[in-house]
């Protein structure tokens, strides 16, 4: 796993985790101990997400709007170009 | 509104191609329990939930189907790279190849294409709610299919996530369809439709 792998792997597990505590949440509005953990892995996915765009490129088209959002890889893509 | 995030939900890296794998998980794509009919099925029934809650829950996961179905895209196409000739023909991939190429198709493995037959919108929660408990069990039914037919790691890992949102999603709609009986008369829960009478409505007493 190269490094741009590995962030892509932390924010993807960090994502998963808040946005199970979301879901878990649509039934159990008032579990605020919940909410608190949801609250902190939400903050520290888009920490990562920060950081993966500004190495890496955008992940969604509202930041920077630059040629780097067509850029290789895709989600379904194993090998990255416009590097 | 949906906005897109250029990323899986779980990885997908697949390193070697195999169609007649292709052929069999094309079904979580465009089959009677696939991906496509549960991300159509949650997001159309939403609407006529008449609960926070419940609509909340059906677009949310709705949403998480429709990344699901993202993820069998991925793994329908990378199993399909490079393939030559003689590798479709003896797959067996030759009978999805002459309509489709290589390309993608919502479609069951059997070769019927992707129905609004196989799904609902009734506009009523609990019958809805009781369908979409039975989907999240035939998906996690057909996914446990995929995984008696297929020995590749690389395949077997990501089907093994989405086998457990079929149970993680199962929980959830069991707790949605409870706070939904919990504000019903327990003594008949299906003495009115709250989705079409109104969630105050109140039936006459006989």
């Amino acid at each position: 796993m190269n490094e741009r792998q590995k962030l892509m792997a932390r924010l993807s597990a960090v994502q998963f985790a808040a946005w199970e505590l979301h879901m878990y949440l649509d039934t159990h509005p008032c579990d605020t101990a919940a909410y608190e953990t949801f609250r902190k892995h939400s903050a520290e996915a888009a920490r990562l997400k920060n950081e993966y765009e500004s190495k890496y490129g955008p992940l969604t088209i509202t930041g920077t709007e630059d040629a780097d959002w067509l850029c290789d890889p895709w989600p379904w893509d194993l090998e990255r170009s416009c590097d | 509104m949906f906005s897109y995030e250029k990323k899986l939900q779980y990885p997908v890296n697949i390193k070697n191609p195999n169609p007649k794998l292709a052929q069999i998980i094309i079904s979580q794509y465009g089959g009677p329990d696939g991906e496509l009919g549960a991300s159509l099925r949650y997001l159309s029934q939403r609407f006529a939930m008449p609960y926070p809650e419940l609509k909340g829950l059906l677009t949310d996961v709705g949403t998480e189907e429709l990344g699901h179905l993202e993820m069998i895209g991925a793994i329908v196409y990378q199993l399909t790279r490079n393939l030559s000739l003689e590798e479709i023909k003896k797959s067996g991939f030759d009978t999805y190849f002459v309509d489709h190429t290589t390309g993608v198709y919502p479609t069951a493995a059997s070769g019927f294409p992707w129905s609004a037959a196989s799904m609902q919108s009734k506009g009523d929660i609990l019958a809805d709610l009781h369908e979409d408990l039975a989907a999240e069990q035939k998906a996690r039914v057909t996914y446990d299919n995929i995984l008696r037919l297929v020995d590749d790691p690389d395949v077997r890992d990501p089907i093994k996530f989405l086998r457990e949102r079929e149970i993680v999603h199962y929980q959830r709609f069991g707790e949605g369809l409870r706070l939904a009986t919990d504000r019903l008369d327990s003594k008949n829960f299906y003495a009115f439709n709250p989705s079409f009478d109104g969630k105050n409505y109140k039936p006459k007493i006989k």
